[in-house]
């Protein structure tokens, strides 16, 4: 765990991610301390700039607080982001393996099948899986789950299919080990330096679907967001641009840091970049 | 005794004379730009009312009459008419001379046809508006004789060229009217001529120079433009590229920016003849809702003027009654309405409920349900947030649900899958074309769309619908129209929420495009420019 740390201390600017997502992650989860109403109460003035009537961020045109809206917002991007890349990761990760491992029959239907997602442009699949399911946290997670989970099965198919021929898995079939066995305690710990890193990058992507569904009018009505604030904003752009700015930072330093985070993991978890300097 | 119109004629003579003679003399010329937003599916007014239809539309086709800002019908394709004693017989005196734009003369078979055949079959509201029209004999080229098995006053109030387009029966006789050729290329006798219509870009429409009214148009050409994005409307209309934008065409935020130019005019005026009007329809078939009582506190506890101020930037009126307070004109409209706050009443609304039985649990719950919202926009969004934060506060816990228009459609007035549903309603000028098809048990018509989803049915008040619909003393109207809205302010199977203002914005060069009753769904044969 050491070794870990000197390896990915050496990445400056990961290390400031780092730092940017604890502070977001902080605030997501004092938010209920640091804002206790509803952050879509009417908390006062519609429209109030930043810094007026008790606004540190500004209010929108229901009086809103902007501020409690970011903060709120942020367990809702976290929140989503975090679910849609576990499920995308774990489908994908058992059927890229079952594909390397098996290869053959299992392997051509397994993949043509990711195929056939990954020729959909994933943000408009996205938009119609919403659409149809109505718009719902439930329903915003499948939906990034689905158009994400063919990446990580394509890598775990290849890191599968480089590893199954080496000498100690080979080893493993001449000891009589199940297949099960093989894969889940073999095979899966050798390669899950890259699910990490393409897990930690999804879930960077994963917000940044969730923040254009909201944008578009397609988020959980009934549960504050960043995309959400954006959306509602837009129109409001040129008369109070506090109402879509705060939370379009938002948005982007959190993905900026959750990218940092990822290159950093994948430097000091790849072994041939571990001399990189 | 015969009510005669000559004298309306006469007057209207002096006046157009009057005004040609005025400081501010009309010049001829020029293309009108104007926004239509969206593209319309077709130019068939007479089997669509669609709003861009109806942008485009009236500047092609005539109706037999007109109606001016006030509301009162003047004379159009009909020079005069005359309505007998027992209100069974209405006669129209047909203008001479007037011809379609291909050519053909225009005769009483084509008002007979167009009333008969298209808009009682095939118009979404004429079945309604000319119900009462049994036959219409055409004893010679000139006059059309409509023979009604009831009076029905309301009728003299749709003969509009928006509402009752007058078609050519050679174009359409003997053809499948939905799919007649017609539909995208409209033939008239109106002040513009359909030119071509290019998909995704524009309509062009150019002068008719063989129009009816001496003299008119003033424009040389109208084109519909389509310009999907709001902020490029807005960016056009601020530039100069476009001349004119109705029905919310340019977002309210910007207009409220936009009013301070000098070279940009804004007008609420024009939607009388359309009255909007929002609203909450209720399941009033299942609890929560099958109860009064929380309709009526519903109704006490929300600030209507909160939701203008900050929904609509101002534009609107709060809903006092069932019917819209533009009826006053037609002395229908009554004062006073119980249910209707001028400042939310939170006491009372609460006090409603306890009263009922309707009490809160250990946190504050008293019902739950989940509120569609109308997905015209976002601003119906905001409404519902602000309806879910003022109804949390009197225990009413709401959940917001927003959905494609089709899936929305369906579940409130195909499978009645709702509870409480914002919506808004097209009142029209006169309750039996608007009003009625949302509260009676005749209009609980499933699958049809915006008529009674409440489901809400009442003996009584049908009774009153339909005498009503066929009083023909205003005064008598009056007064049946009055115990109408108490029924509905106390029962109050839909809450009214504000009488809707659109916006109509143009450049201020642009005159006389506020000349008709309809505004932006006018015929524009007295728009000019003044350049």
């Amino acid at each position: 765990m050491r070794n870990f740390w000197q390896l990915y201390k050496r990445n400056r600017s990961a290390v400031a991610g780092l730092i940017i997502l604890v502070v977001v992650v902080v605030v997501a989860a004092i938010a209920p301390i640091l804002f206790p109403q509803d952050p879509f109460s009417l908390a006062g003035l519609a429209m109030s700039p930043p810094g007026e009537n008790g606004f540190l961020l500004g209010s929108d045109s229901l009086g809103r607080d902007v501020a409690a809206g970011i903060a709120h917002g942020a367990k809702t991007s976290l929140l989503i982001g975090l679910l849609a890349t576990i499920v995308a990761v774990g489908f994908g990760t058992i059927m890229g393996g079952l594909a390397g491992y098996f290869g053959g029959k299992i392997d051509d239907l397994l993949m043509r099948t990711t195929e056939m997602f990954q020729t959909i442009p994933s943000f408009v699949f996205a938009i119609l899986l919403v659409a149809i399911l109505k718009p719902s946290i439930n329903s915003i997670v499948i939906a990034i789950a689905v158009v994400s989970w063919p990446a990580v099965a394509r890598l775990v198919r290849g890191e599968f299919l480089s590893l199954k021929n080496r000498e100690f898995v080979q080893a493993c079939h001449t000891l009589g080990m199940s297949d099960i066995r093989i894969m889940l305690g073999e095979i899966l710990p050798n390669c899950l330096s890259p699910i990490i890193v393409i897990g930690s990058l999804m879930v960077a992507t994963a917000i940044l679907i969730e923040s254009g569904l909201a944008f578009l009018g397609l988020g959980d009505p009934n549960i504050m967001s960043w995309g959400f604030q954006v959306g509602a904003g837009r129109t409001l752009l040129r008369s109070a641009w506090w109402v879509v700015t705060f939370p379009g930072i938002a948005i982007l330093i959190t993905v900026l840091a959750i990218n940092l985070v990822g290159e950093g993991l994948n430097d000091a978890l790849n072994p041939r970049l571990r001399e990189r300097q | 005794m015969r009510i005669r119109n000559w004298m309306g004629i006469a007057l209207g003579i002096v006046f157009v004379a009057l005004a040609g003679l005025s400081a501010h003399a009309q010049k001829a010329g020029g293309t009108l730009v104007m926004l239509v937003q969206p593209e319309p599916p077709s130019l068939a007014s007479y089997q669509s009312t669609s709003g861009p239809i109806g942008l485009m539309a009236p500047k092609v086709y005539d109706g037999l009459l007109d109606y001016d800002k006030d509301l009162k019908a003047v004379p159009s394709l009909a020079e005069s008419w005359t309505v007998s004693d027992d209100g069974k017989t209405v006669t129209f005196n047909l203008r001479k001379g007037v011809k379609w734009h291909d050519g053909k003369p225009f005769t009483s078979a084509d008002v007979q046809f167009t009333i008969m055949n298209v808009l009682k079959k095939i118009h979404p509201r004429g079945p309604n508006s000319f119900k009462e029209v049994m036959e219409i004999e055409t004893p010679d080229e000139s006059t059309a004789i409509f023979k009604l098995a009831n009076p029905a006053p309301y009728m003299m109030r749709s003969f509009g060229s928006y509402e009752s387009p007058i078609v050519p029966k050679h174009l359409l006789d003997g053809q499948d009217l939905k799919s007649a050729s017609i539909a995208n290329k409209p033939v008239g006798t109106g002040p513009f001529k359909f030119v071509e219509w290019k998909k995704g870009q524009y309509i062009r429409l150019d002068k008719n120079e063989d129009y009816w009214k001496e003299g008119l148009p003033y424009l040389d050409r109208i084109v519909g433009r389509f310009i999907p994005d709001a902020s490029t409307r807005t960016a056009a209309m601020e530039k100069g590229e476009v001349h004119y934008g109705a029905y919310g065409a340019i977002p309210n935020v910007d207009v409220v920016r936009l009013r301070e130019l000098d070279s940009i005019g804004v007008t609420t005026d024009g939607y009388a003849m359309i009255n909007p009007v929002s609203l909450i329809e209720f399941n009033t078939t299942k609890p929560p809702f099958d109860s009064p009582a929380i309709r009526q506190a519903i109704s006490l506890t929300l600030d209507r003027q909160f939701l203008i101020d900050n929904i609509w930037f101002g534009y609107g009126k709060p809903a006092t009654s069932a019917l819209s307070s533009s009826y006053a004109a037609t002395g229908l409209y009554a004062e006073g309405m119980p249910n209707y706050p001028g400042k939310p009443d939170l006491e009372a609304a609460k006090k409603v409920l306890d009263d009922a039985g309707i009490k809160p649990d250990a946190n504050g719950v008293r019902a739950k349900a989940t509120l569609d919202l109308i997905p015209y926009g976002e601003d119906w969004r905001r409404a519902g947030e602000y309806m879910k934060q003022a109804l949390g506060d009197i225990g009413i816990q709401l959940d917001l649900r927003y959905e494609d228009v089709p899936t929305w459609l369906k579940r409130v007035y195909a499978n009645y899958d709702f509870s409480m549903n914002v919506n808004y309603f097209y009142q029209l000028p006169d309750p039996v074309l608007g009003v009625h098809r949302h509260y009676g048990t005749d209009q609980i018509r499933q699958g049809t769309h915006f008529v009674n989803s409440s489901r809400y049915s009442n003996p009584k008040l049908d009774a009153l619908l339909e005498s009503g619909a066929k009083e023909p003393d205003a005064g008598k109207r009056g007064a049946m129209y009055k115990e109408i809205q108490e029924i509905l302010a106390n029962d109050m199977p839909v809450v009214n929420l504000h009488e809707m203002k659109f916006l109509t914005v143009f450049n201020s060069k642009l005159k006389g495009h506020d000349a008709s009753g309809f505004g932006a769904y006018g015929s524009f044969d007295q728009t000019w420019f003044d350049e």
